[in-house]
C-alpha cells in the first residue's frame, strides 16, 4: 500500500481547480492510485467510447445544429420557428396523441394484468406470451395488419355492417380513433409487463384480510389494490407518454395529415426541405419532454411520499 | 354497493363497541357443521358454544379440520351445512365482511401501504368513527401492545413479532364479538412465541375478549386456552378445561397428543365404586379411578410419563430396567423395559433430577390410581 501512495497519480480532470478542496483532490487521487480502481477504469473505457461517439456526440451535434444560423453564427431562430404556426400544433398534436394512447393502454393494460395475475402461473405465462410475440414482428407489418383490419371494407367494419350496427362502415384509418388504435397496440404491452410485475408482487390475501374486518369490495379496490398498484400505474404512464412522443411509424401510416406528430415533420423537414436546422431543433425538444416527463415521474412520487408522510401526522 | 352497506353499519347498530360479552345470546354457538371436499370430509358434524371473554382452542394435527372450521366460522369457506350463530345472528351464508369478526392470519397480512397507525386505524375508518374518536382508540390499542413508538412506521421496517402485534391490534380495535387467530404464532422462532404468548392471553384478559384460536402445538394450546377442542378427522375429540383433557382424557388419542401418555395393555380384573383394577399384560397390577368397562374386557390403561413414580420393590404395577436416562434440565427422563409377561414395549417417565435412577438399575414404577385412565381396546384387538 505504501509504494502505490508515493506513486504519481495521474491528473485528475475536472478536479484540478483549486477551489475544488485539497480533501476531495486527496480522495480522489488516493481512489486512483489504487489498482482496482484503475482496472475498473480500464474495463469501463469500452463503454464510455461506445457512448461518447455513439450517443453524447450525435446529442451534442444536433444541439448545435440546432442553434447555428443559415449565414454561421448563433440563433434561437430554428426553436422560435417549432414552437410557432402548424409546428406548434403539430407538437399540441403530439402530446395529445401520446396522452390518449397512454391512457387507452393503462387502462387496457390494467384490465389485462389484472385479469392475467389471477390466473394459475402456466396459464398466466402462456396469455403474456400471447402479448409480448406480436412485439417480436416488426412495427411496419402489425401496422399494415391494422390497416387491413380497420379499413373501409376490412374485417371489422364488414363485420359491423353485417351486424347492422348503425353508422356502420365507421371511419377508423387515417383519423385519430386509428393512430391511437395502432400505437395502444404497439404500446400495450410495456403497461402490461410493467403492470403485472407489480400485481403478482401483490399478497393476494391481503382482500381477504380487509374484508375480515368488514371491507366491502369496492373500498378493498380503492383502499388496498389501488393504493399498492398506484406506483406501477404511474411508471406504465409515464414510460407510455415517453415513447409515444418519439413515435414514427405507426402514425405516419394510420393517421391523416391532422395527426402529424413530431417525428413525422422531422422525417418530412430532413427527406422533403433538406432542413436540418429545423428538424434537429424539433429533435432537441422532443428531447427536452423526454426529460420533463422523467421529471414529472420524479416529481409525483416525491409530491405522494410527502402527502403520506404528513398523512400519519 | 357492498360500501354502502359498510358505511351504514354503525347506523343500523347503535353500539358500535359493544362491551365485551354484552348483547343477547352467546357471542358464537356453532351446529352441526360439515364440509367436505370432492368425498373426503373436512369437518364432520362439529358443535360447539363459546361464551363471552373465553379463550377457546381448536387443537390438532394438519388435516384435522381446525382451520377448516375457523375458515367457516370467519366466512372464508362456506359450510355444506351447519349453522354458524354470532352474538344471536345467524352468519351462516354472510359474506366475511359482513359478519363484523376479528381475523389474525399467520402470515400477518399488514398492508404494506400504509403505516401501523393506518393499518390499525383502518377498521375503524370502515365503519365511520368520528376523528377525534378514532384517533383515542387507535393510541389506546397501540399503547396496551406497547407498540405506540412505532405507530409512524411501515410494516416491513417491524419485526415478525411486532408486525404480528400490529395485526393483533387491527383485529380487536374495533372491539368484535369474537376474534379468530389462525396460528398466529406459526411463523415465528420458539422465544418470541413464547413472550408473545404470554402477551396475547394478558391482552385478551385484559379486554375481556372471546377468542377462537387455531394451533397444532400443544404446550401453547395449554398455556393460553380456557378451553381447548382437541380435534381429529374432522371431529371435536373433547373440548374440556386443560385441566380436565390432561387428567380425564376422554379417548386414547387426546391422552396420546396431550400427554404423550404411556399405554399398558391388560384386562379389568375387577370393577368396584371406589377403583378398577387392571391385570396388566406384563403381570401387575394397576388401581385405576372408577370407570366404563366390564370385568375381564381388555383395555388399555393411559398413564402420562410425568404421573408416574420409582417406590419400593413390590409396591408397583411394574417392575422392569431402566434402559436410558436424558437429562432435561431439572427433569430426568427415563424408560423402563418391564420385566415379565408380554413384551410391550417401553414405559416413559419424567422424574424430579434428583431421583434419577442408574443406568440398568432394577426399579418398580407406581401411579395414583387418579392419574390413570382406562380405554376399551375397540374391536377386541
Amino acid at each position: 500500500m505504501a509504494g502505490s501512495l508515493l506513486a504519481p497519480a495521474p491528473p485528475a480532470p475536472g478536479a484540478a481547480t483549486p477551489a475544488a478542496g485539497t480533501g476531495r483532490l486527496h480522495r480522489l487521487r488516493r481512489a486512483l492510485s489504487e489498482r482496482r480502481t484503475r482496472f475498473g477504469l480500464l474495463n469501463a473505457a469500452p463503454v464510455v467510447v461506445y457512448l461518447l461517439v455513439l450517443f453524447v456526440y450525435p446529442i451534442f451535434s444536433t444541439l448545435l445544429l440546432s442553434l447555428k444560423g443559415e449565414e454561421g453564427g448563433w440563433t434561437l431562430h430554428w426553436y422560435a420557428d417549432a414552437l410557432q404556426g402548424s409546428n406548434l400544433e403539430v407538437l399540441f398534436t403530439t402530446l395529445r396523441i401520446s396522452a390518449e394512447t397512454s391512457l387507452l393502454s393503462l387502462v387496457i393494460g390494467f384490465l389485462l394484468a389484472a385479469a392475467v395475475s389471477r390466473l394459475k402461473p402456466l396459464w398466466a405465462g402462456l396469455v403474456m406470451i400471447i402479448v409480448i410475440v406480436p412485439h417480436f414482428i416488426s412495427a411496419l407489418v402489425r401496422t399494415y395488419g391494422w390497416i387491413i383490419l380497420l379499413g373501409e371494407r376490412g374485417v371489422v367494419n364488414n363485420a359491423l355492417t353485417d351486424l347492422k350496427v348503425p353508422g356502420a362502415p365507421f371511419q377508423m384509418l387515417y383519423n385519430e380513433i386509428g393512430v391511437v388504435i395502432g400505437t395502444t397496440s404497439v404500446m400495450l404491452p410495456y403497461t402490461v409487463l410493467l403492470l403485472y410485475a407489480v400485481m403478482r408482487g401483490i399478497d393476494r390475501r391481503l382482500p381477504a384480510a380487509a374484508a375480515s374486518m368488514g371491507a366491502g369490495r369496492l373500498t378493498i379496490f380503492r383502499r388496498v389494490y389501488l393504493p399498492m398498484v398506484a406506483p406501477g400505474l404511474v411508471n406504465a404512464g409515464i414510460l407510455c407518454f415517453i415513447l409515444c412522443l418519439g413515435y414514427y411509424l405507426t402514425p405516419a401510416l394510420m393517421g391523416g395529415p391532422k395527426q402529424t406528430m413530431v417525428a413525422s415533420l422531422i422525417s418530412e423537414q430532413v427527406m422533403k426541405q433538406n432542413q436540418w436546422n429545423g428538424a434537429a431543433a424539433l429533435g432537441i425538444i422532443l428531447l427536452l419532454l423526454t426529460f420533463g416527463g422523467l421529471l414529472l415521474l420524479r416529481l409525483i412520487k416525491a409530491v405522494s411520499e410527502a402527502a403520506k408522510n404528513r398523512g400519519i401526522s | 354497493m357492498p360500501e354502502l352497506h359498510l358505511k351504514s353499519q354503525p347506523q343500523s347498530s347503535p353500539a358500535v363497541f359493544p362491551p365485551p360479552g354484552s348483547g343477547t345470546g352467546k357471542p358464537l354457538s356453532v351446529t352441526d357443521l360439515r364440509k367436505t371436499y370432492g368425498g373426503v370430509t373436512a369437518v364432520d358434524t362439529v358443535s360447539m358454544e363459546i361464551a363471552g371473554g373465553e379463550f377457546v382452542t381448536f387443537l390438532g394435527s394438519s388435516g384435522s379440520g381446525k382451520t377448516t372450521t375457523l375458515m367457516m366460522i370467519a366466512g372464508f369457506c362456506e359450510p355444506d351445512s351447519g349453522s354458524i350463530v354470532v352474538g344471536g345472528r345467524d352468519v351462516t351464508r354472510l359474506a366475511p365482511q359482513k359478519r363484523g369478526l376479528g381475523f389474525v392470519f399467520q402470515q400477518y397480512l399488514l398492508f404494506p401501504h400504509m403505516t401501523v397507525w393506518e393499518n390499525v386505524a383502518f377498521p375503524l375508518q370502515l365503519r365511520g368513527v368520528p376523528k377525534a374518536e378514532l384517533r383515542r382508540r387507535v393510541g389506546e390499542t397501540l399503547e396496551i401492545a406497547g407498540l405506540s413508538a412505532m405507530a409512524r412506521r411501515r410494516p416491513r421496517e417491524l419485526s415478525g413479532g411486532q408486525q404480528q402485534r400490529v395485526a393483533l391490534c387491527r383485529a380487536l380495535v374495533y372491539r368484535p364479538p369474537v376474534i379468530l387467530m389462525d396460528e398466529p404464532l406459526g411463523a415465528l422462532d420458539k422465544k418470541l412465541r413464547d413472550q408473545l404468548q404470554t402477551e396475547i392471553k394478558r391482552i385478551q384478559q385484559e379486554l375481556g375478549l372471546t377468542v377462537i384460536y387455531v394451533t397444532h402445538d400443544q404446550e401453547e394450546a395449554l398455556v393460553l386456552s380456557d378451553r381447548i377442542a382437541v380435534m381429529r378427522d374432522g371431529r371435536i375429540d373433547q373440548f374440556d378445561t386443560p385441566r380436565e383433557l390432561f387428567e380425564r382424557p376422554r379417548t386414547p388419542f387426546v391422552a396420546d397428543f396431550l400427554g404423550a401418555a404411556n399405554f399398558l395393555p391388560g384386562t379389568v380384573q375387577q370393577r368396584t365404586p371406589e377403583q378398577t383394577l387392571v391385570r396388566l399384560d406384563t403381570g401387575g397390577l394397576l388401581t385405576a379411578r372408577p370407570q366404563a368397562g366390564a370385568e375381564g374386557a381388555k383395555v388399555r390403561a393411559a398413564v402420562q410419563p410425568g404421573r408416574l413414580r420409582l417406590c419400593t420393590p413390590g409396591d408397583g404395577f411394574c417392575t422392569g430396567t431402566v434402559e436410558t436416562v436424558t437429562y432435561v434440565g431439572t427433569l430426568v427422563r427415563v424408560t423402563v423395559r418391564p420385566a415379565g409377561g408380554a413384551d410391550t414395549g417401553v414405559v416413559r417417565l419424567e422424574l424430579p433430577a434428583g431421583e434419577a435412577p442408574v443406568l440398568g438399575e432394577q426399579v418398580s414404577l407406581t401411579a395414583h390410581p387418579d392419574d390413570v385412565s382406562v380405554f376399551a381396546v375397540e374391536g377386541g384387538g
